[in-house]
């Protein structure tokens, strides 16, 4: 309404300042109504991120009986990311919340944070996830992004895994936002841009694990939006991708960024890919995507 | 000022822009409470109590709908009245009776009903030169570039006769204010 832009834009013009320490008190009491992200190393921003997205979401959220996915209420979710989570964090020394871990295995972790969780509250749930993942942020201080380590059978350096947490939490933090009829802004570009890397380097691994017979080739991933990128990715087992700069390849692919990881992530089966060059390889590439997904 | 960033910021749990946004809004905000309630402390809160709230909530907010500055605002604004209401509730005392409640769904907006005719005065009580380039961009809705081409005049002299009347604006409310 015209109006209302009128009337703000004149006290715009006679701003009268609150008292000063405003900002401070602020801060503390924003930081008490809702954790900030933790703090991290740079690369492990994207998963505080997401870690405090999902808190964003569950804050807003009134339907805490509903299915959300995988037949899962807002608890049992959080107990899935929370073993997940948990699962890392032994694998990197970090402080483990919930019972002990007696099988170093998703599902069967997932099972035993449930049988804990059942008898909490859901806020106590929430906190219990929350402590688990600010207490893996913390605890990466002084690891190694590179070293390789296998938590739930997954081998994948340190770094890596940790951005796989950061898209498991925002795809589930999706899955809860829709479930709420709530919108949820995509991820920072700063966020986004790592993830989508990662999403990026996978692609050869989905189409490896689905028995695609690639060759030698290699394709140009060329993902759009804030925080999207140009990938070169050989399609040969080990070969490393590395940023496209004018390489010769079979096939061409453009997505939105944020799209193209929640096909990654087994979601948005409706999301098409544009493609140049050799269109049954794009096909191929696009059906095996969501092979790596799962609870 | 990009909307979409900061909610994006807020959402992924980033104090600073929290911080940033308070530097941003935190006079024209206070400003708005204090124009409604006329009480510097229950000005303070609401103004901290908006920001609070976004930070803890922020997927209240959905920049498809329309921008974070109205969004603020319109909070504000609705906390000020239901400020307003809960003192003359007291001042009236607990034991009268409340004839009638307005829907709240009334007040969603960001100026008051008596405040919408003291701006509207304001603005014919304005200068022709002043009260003509108001009008074209805020009743008729044109763009300060189409504002000055409507008027003949450069781009630049356009903009600054629109602050000067905005100034002019905010200062005789000012005086009005009871």
């Amino acid at each position: 309404m015209s109006l209302d832009r009128l009337y703000l834009d004149l006290l715009d013009e006679a701003p009268t300042a609150p008292p000063p320490g405003g900002r401070a008190r602020l801060l503390a009491t924003a930081a008490a109504r809702r954790r900030p992200a933790a703090s991290c190393v740079s690369w492990a921003r994207p998963y505080a991120g997401r870690v405090a997205a999902m808190d964003a979401v569950f804050a807003s959220a009134t339907a805490w009986d509903v299915e959300i996915v995988e037949g899962w209420n807002l608890q049992e979710l959080l107990g899935h990311l929370t073993a997940k989570d948990g699962l890392v964090a032994a694998a990197v020394g970090a402080p483990v919340h919930g019972p002990p871990i007696t099988v170093d295995e998703p599902m069967a972790r997932t099972a035993a944070l449930h049988a804990h969780e059942r008898s909490r509250s859901l806020l106590e749930t929430r906190r219990s996830w929350r402590d688990q993942a600010d207490a893996l942020c913390h605890a990466l201080a002084g690891a190694d992004p590179a070293r390789l380590i296998t938590p739930g059978g997954l081998p994948l350096p340190v770094g890596d895994q940790i951005l796989g947490r950061a898209l498991e939490t925002w795809i589930h933090t999706h899955d809860t936002a829709v479930s709420e009829g709530l919108n949820l802004p995509r991820p920072t570009a700063g966020e986004l841009h790592p993830m989508a890397g990662l999403c990026a380097r996978l692609l050869p691994v989905t189409a490896l694990m689905s028995g695609l017979e690639a060759g030698n080739r290699s394709i140009r991933l060329t993902l759009t939006g804030d925080g999207g990128g140009d990938w070169h990715l050989p399609l040969l087992p080990g070969a490393p991708s590395s940023v496209y700069d004018g390489q010769e390849v079979a096939l061409s692919l453009r997505a939105d960024a944020a799209e193209y990881c929640f096909v990654l992530g087994g979601r948005g089966a409706d999301h098409v890919w544009e493609a140049e060059g050799d269109l049954s390889l794009a096909a191929d590439l696009r059906a095996a995507a969501p092979g790596l997904s799962g609870p | 000022m990009d909307d979409h960033l900061f909610h994006r910021r807020v959402v992924s749990g980033d104090e600073s822009a929290l911080g940033e946004l308070y530097d941003h809004f935190s006079a024209l905000l206070h400003g708005l409470a204090l124009r409604v309630t006329r009480d510097r402390v229950a000005a303070e809160d609401i103004t901290q109590e908006v920001f609070a709230t976004f930070w803890e909530r922020p997927l209240g907010f959905d920049p498809a709908r329309g921008s974070l500055r109205t969004f603020l605002a319109t909070v504000a604004h609705r906390r000020s009245v239901d400020h307003v209401r809960s003192e003359e509730r007291r001042r009236v005392g607990a034991l009268a009776p409340r004839l009638f409640e307005r829907p709240h769904d009334l007040e969603e907006a960001v100026v008051a009903a008596d405040e919408v005719e003291r701006v509207r005065q304001a603005v014919a009580g304005l200068p022709d030169a002043l009260r003509q380039v108001i009008e074209l961009a805020y009743y008729g809705g044109r763009t300060y570039r189409e504002v000055a081409v409507e008027i003949g005049v450069p781009e630049g002299t356009a903009k600054s006769r629109i602050r000067l009347a905005l100034r002019r604006l905010a200062e005789t409310l000012n005086e009005e204010a009871p």
